[in-house]
């Protein structure tokens, strides 16, 4: 069943993908006998046969994931939505740290070690990846940092 | 032959300047470290670390030894994991856990870290001197290839692919179709006409590889490790004092070598790196064993045997990579994505054009190896507590690894974004038994396989009988035909052969 839900939505991109291809990519001047859309077609018509293959003849008839761990892995790619949104605006050293302490947390962790490992990874990882390697992350808010 | 020596020479230079020198001790040091944590594998490992390693500025030769360093030390370091835990990084790391395991829990457990030590060691070392010799003869004679013949070589290369890896081949062919076509999203090359990007300016120069990469390996691996959490904690079994002998040396050097062997052959083909390597090799090992029956129960020969093979393997799938700019394997692909990411476009021009990185990079496998024997058998027990890291520590690290080295590259937050939703895509892809290696494969080849067949096209003037022209491309295709239809027809006759033997077994 899971297996025909993923491909049943995988076919309608597929479809979409394929009918892109035939009306809408399109160059103003033939520049190769291909162009540009022949490869999308081609790709698009060899994908479809595969994905009905896949809703004919299935092979996973369930993911096997408990509803409990259906909730953590929600509120992990929350978290992870959440870093992505709060990465630049707070800088890296806030958001690395509410993002550590949450999912460690979630994870099972007691208080004082989560705070201390978020404010190493934030503070350490921060001066660590800027000053030593020269690699470029947001100050954010804490521009003194900066 | 004098080239090669020449080559290696000149390699050799490049891999012992200090600073190259200190990034392929580096690379294997942390590679080990990070094939050594539970359920990372290789892949994983150069995949997080990629990006970073590309925003530290180096040039290419640098970078690229550094890279190989890691997935030569995650190589030797999965099978720490693999033996003291039973949880293999990844799937090339299987077999080893089969005989590793259970010796571990005889009470043999150093004895199997030093003789697998040993067994990757040779492996490796054989795949490198194959590679030297083999690297440049296939170079040479890939440099008269046309896009016609590349493209035959692309089918080939998608054949032995889907027939090869994975359990279910359709899936396999579907997975490599959805890399090829999140590869033709983006401003096509050769006319600027925008293809399926809705008009989000992010997405004209189209999804960037390092955004792929970390997606699907990264953050799809980071959501395995939660959902895996719930599992109950992980008993790690001690290290003792027993340790390999000369004696068992003597006992599975023929294993060894038939390993390697097998290991570098199957590595070359494109597409199938450690895992069916190692499967093969340790099949080949049971089969041809006068006494099986302690196979599975901690046979030395069944963990020498496959821990050969992926090393060697790892070998011989650089040497498509490095010649034809097909990679051998899902995390040569992704080192073939970090050259072009410098502009090298790895091909049998490289050896001639840019010596300097192809022997390089050879020269440096070659130092990796016996770096990694060195650090491997004093150092395991070090590596070993890297098993004990807790999973709710380690699992935020590899999510601030990621975002380190996405945002590092570019400094666009939308890339944030797309690992994410790519995390998840890779963990939906994996729970269905798609495997993710050919997603790569596909995105890294698409852009070349599009390039070639339209540039056959244009040579023909639109006559597309110039695809099996040359005899170059009708022997590819004869044997992309062969590698699929040879398993199905053995896999027919085998199950014959059972019906035969046993008529009322129950289909």
């Amino acid at each position: 069943m899971a297996d025909r839900i993923f491909a049943g939505v995988l076919l309608l991109v597929a479809i979409g993908y394929t009918i892109i291809a035939f009306t809408v990519i399109h160059a103003p001047f033939q520049y190769d006998p291909l162009g540009p859309e022949s490869w999308p077609r081609i790709l698009g018509i060899v994908a479809i046969p595969c994905i009905l293959f896949v809703l004919a003849k299935p092979d996973v008839a369930s993911l096997g994931v408990p509803a409990k761990t259906w909730g953590r892995l929600a509120a992990l790619v929350m978290m992870l939505f959440a870093y992505a949104y709060l990465f630049q605006p707070l800088g890296f050293i806030l958001a690395t740290f509410a993002f550590c302490m949450a999912l460690s947390l979630m994870l099972g962790s007691r208080l004082l070690p989560a705070l201390a490992f978020s404010a190493g990874i934030g503070v350490a990882g921060y001066f660590l990846c800027t000053k030593l390697l020269e690699l470029n992350l947001p100050a954010g808010v804490l521009t003194i940092f900066r | 032959m004098d080239a090669v020596f020449s080559g290696l020479a000149s390699g050799f230079e490049v891999a012992l300047d200090p600073f190259n020198l200190f990034l392929v001790l580096g690379g294997c040091f942390v590679g080990t470290l990070i094939g050594a944590l539970p359920g990372i594998g290789p892949i994983n490992g150069v995949a997080i670390l990629l990006p970073i390693a590309y925003g530290l500025g180096f040039k290419p030769e640098s970078a690229i030894i550094l890279l190989a360093g890691i997935y030569y030390g995650a190589e030797y370091g999965g099978r720490i994991s693999s033996i003291l835990l039973n949880v293999p990084g990844d799937a090339g790391a299987v077999m080893t856990t089969l005989d590793g395991n259970p010796m571990a829990r005889n009470g043999e457990a150093g004895k199997a870290l030093s003789l697998s030590a040993v067994a990757s060691f040779v492996g490796g070392t054989f795949s490198v001197i194959l590679m030297s010799f083999f690297g440049p003869a296939l170079a040479s004679y890939a440099i008269h290839f046309s896009p016609s013949d590349y493209v035959a070589l692309m089918v080939f290369a998608f054949a032995s692919l889907a027939s090869l890896v994975g359990s279910n081949p359709v899936k396999t062919l579907l997975a490599a179709l959805i890399g090829l076509m999140l590869a033709s999203i983006g401003i096509d090359a050769n006319t600027g006409v925008a293809r399926y990007t809705f008009g989000i300016p992010d997405i004209l120069a189209g999804i960037d590889f390092l955004v792929v990469v970390i997606g699907l390996f990264g953050m799809a691996e980071l959501i395995h490790l939660v959902e895996q959490q719930a599992a109950g904690t992980l008993k790690t079994l001690k290290i003792d004092k027993s340790f390999v002998t000369l004696k068992d040396l003597a006992f599975v050097k023929w294993t060894i070598l038939r390993g390697s062997l097998i290991g570098f052959f199957i590595g070359i083909l494109p597409g199938t790196g450690a895992s069916v390597a190692s499967a093969v090799a340790y099949g080949t090992e049971k089969r041809s064993a006068r006494d099986s029956s302690k196979f599975g129960q901690g046979d030395m020969r069944g963990l020498a045997a496959p821990e050969a093979a992926n090393n060697a393997s790892a070998g011989g799938a650089m040497v498509p990579m490095l010649t034809l700019g097909i990679p051998g394997s899902g995390t040569t692909a992704i080192l073939l994505g970090a050259l072009l990411l410098f502009n090298v476009t790895p091909g049998p021009l490289m050896f001639q054009q840019r010596p300097e990185i192809a022997w390089g990079l050879i020269a440096s496998m070659y130092i990796g190896n016996v770096a990694l024997l060195i650090i491997n058998l004093p150092l395991v027990g070090l590596f070993a507590r890297m098993l004990t890291i807790p999973q709710q520590f380690l699992t935020p690290l590899i999510a601030v690894l990621a975002f380190i080295g996405v945002y590092s590259v570019v400094s666009n937050p939308h890339d944030l974004y797309m690992i994410t939703a790519l995390g998840v895509f890779g963990w939906f892809l994996r729970k269905l038994d798609f495997s993710l290696a050919p997603v790569i494969l596909g995105f890294v080849l698409g852009g070349l396989f599009e390039d070639n067949l339209r540039r056959a096209l244009s040579i023909s003037g639109g006559d597309w009988t110039i695809l099996v022209t040359s005899w170059n491309s009708v022997a590819l295709y004869v044997l992309a035909l062969l590698v699929v239809a040879v398993p199905v027809v053995v896999g027919r006759r085998r199950r014959a052969r059972a019906e035969d033997a046993s008529p009322k077994a129950p289909a």
